[in-house]
């Protein structure tokens, strides 16, 4: 039984994880410098959190898309760019994880004019991390 | 021989949620000894291109011939498309009681809870994962189960009924690089129904059983996921039956151990199965020592 139990061990020790295919660094998007800026905000960070950068909406080719700009953060567990109707995530767009890639593409079905900020928010625990509202150019 | 919800694998609907793998130590026809520990491996075969290594250690305290308590401790490696992710799966507390044998029949009701280790939302290099690469649902289910022993027969019926909701999975569809998983950010399911009609076949030594089994689980409504507008939608086509065929041997090494072999596959499957749960194909191995 000791022989068994040696044996399940590495398995029940091994928490790991491996990249596959879907899930390899994703070549980094960038806009055309020809894209129109229509919308700009500086990120302000909430109690106990540190941003720098701007949010920026620019339309490529009739096709809106978040960029943060010189953009850092603290490090949070399950952080989401989120395009929002207030300086809180009530009505918003979830365009994501936010990961190394700089550029989100907001769905061709969303009236972005209606929208007024891009927040960063912790989705697992319910934490919102910084709010950028956004001016129009 | 309380086969209640016995199975340790099945091809749908319970590999995480489990209550048709609910330990085999309610199994034993052997009541001498009081303690039953198991050790298992699964392969099994998912949706898309995933495949799955799932271990579990199990230990069974037999109180006396009417009463048992079974804790359990998943484990899970999926690997796929989107790469490899392992992970504690679950710990399983389960109580059995089994009533007095009357004329060839026996009844017995088990009740539990189950307590993933995990969220569902395992991530790979930051990128959120379907739940068919979650080591867990998320949920802490109520199990409610009864067995009734007729002879050979064994006919189970269970509930699986998720009680609190800790699924924080974040996976979108359209954001996965695939169509295969549909989106189940912030995934909500839906309790299960599940019947189970066991034959037992053994040898005049009493060395090998044989026990073909089909299972039959109901889903009884439509799971739902919050959209990338932040508004629950339901999953259409979620609820629905699985049926799953499901063959066991095993081989009585000494009075106090055994191996198992299992073989599953499913028969019937729901349209959608939002839940990660679908095997197209399942092996197990089994190893019980009682002491």
């Amino acid at each position: 039984m000791k022989k068994i139990f040696l044996v399940l061990l590495p398995f029940l020790l091994a928490s790991c994880q491996e990249e596959g295919i879907l899930t390899k660094d994703r070549e980094e998007v960038i806009v055309n410098p020809t894209a129109e800026l229509k919308y700009y905000g500086t990120f302000i960070p909430t109690s106990g959190i540190s941003v720098t950068g701007d949010a920026k909406i620019y339309l490529e080719n009739g096709q809106y898309k978040v960029v943060l700009d010189n953009f850092s953060i603290s490090s949070g567990p399950d952080l989401k760019v989120y395009l929002s109707k207030a300086e809180t995530p009530t009505e918003f767009v979830n365009l994501g994880n936010l990961t190394s890639q700089t550029v989100y593409p907001i769905p061709a079905t969303v009236n972005v004019a209606t929208y007024s900020h891009v927040l960063i928010h912790c989705q697992q625990y319910n934490h919102l991390f910084a709010i950028a509202p956004l001016t129009q150019n | 021989m309380i086969s209640l919800l016995a199975n340790k694998i099945n091809a749908q609907g319970c590999s995480d949620a489990g209550i048709c793998s609910i330990n085999h130590g309610f199994q034993s026809d052997e009541k001498q000894f009081k303690n039953t520990l198991e050790f298992a491996v699964i392969y099994s075969l998912g949706e898309a291109d995933v495949a799955y290594f799932s271990p579990y250690i199990a230990y069974t305290k037999r109180f006396n011939d009417r009463f048992s308590f079974t804790s359990k401790v998943t484990f899970s490696t999926a690997n796929g498309s989107f790469g490899t992710r392992s992970q504690f799966g679950d710990a399983f507390l389960i109580g059995n009681y089994t009533f007095k044998e009357k004329k060839s029949t026996q009844w017995s009701v088990l009740t539990g809870f189950k307590f993933p280790f995990t969220a569902s939302n395992l991530k790979i290099n930051g990128y959120s994962l379907p739940l068919d690469y979650q080591s867990s649902l998320g949920t802490i289910d109520l199990f409610l189960g009864t067995n009734f022993k007729y002879k050979k027969w064994d006919f189970n019926a269970a509930f699986q009924i998720p009680i609190v909701n800790l699924n924080k999975n974040s996976y979108f569809k359209e954001y996965g690089g695939t169509n295969d998983f549909p989106s189940t950010n912030l995934f909500e399911r839906k309790p299960d129904a599940l019947v189970r009609a066991t034959y037992s076949i053994k040898t005049n030594n009493k060395k090998f059983t044989c026990k073909p089994n089909v299972l039959f689980i109901y889903h009884l409504g439509e799971d739902s996921f919050e959209n990338i507008f932040g508004q629950r939608e339901s999953i259409k086509g979620s609820d629905g039956l699985t049926i799953n065929g499901n063959l066991i041997t095993s081989y009585a090494l000494s009075k106090q151990s055994s191996l198992e072999l299992s073989l599953a596959t499913p028969l019937v499957v729901r349209d959608i199965r939002p839940d990660g749960l679908t095997r197209s194909f399942v092996l197990g191995l089994q190893y019980q020592y009682s002491f």
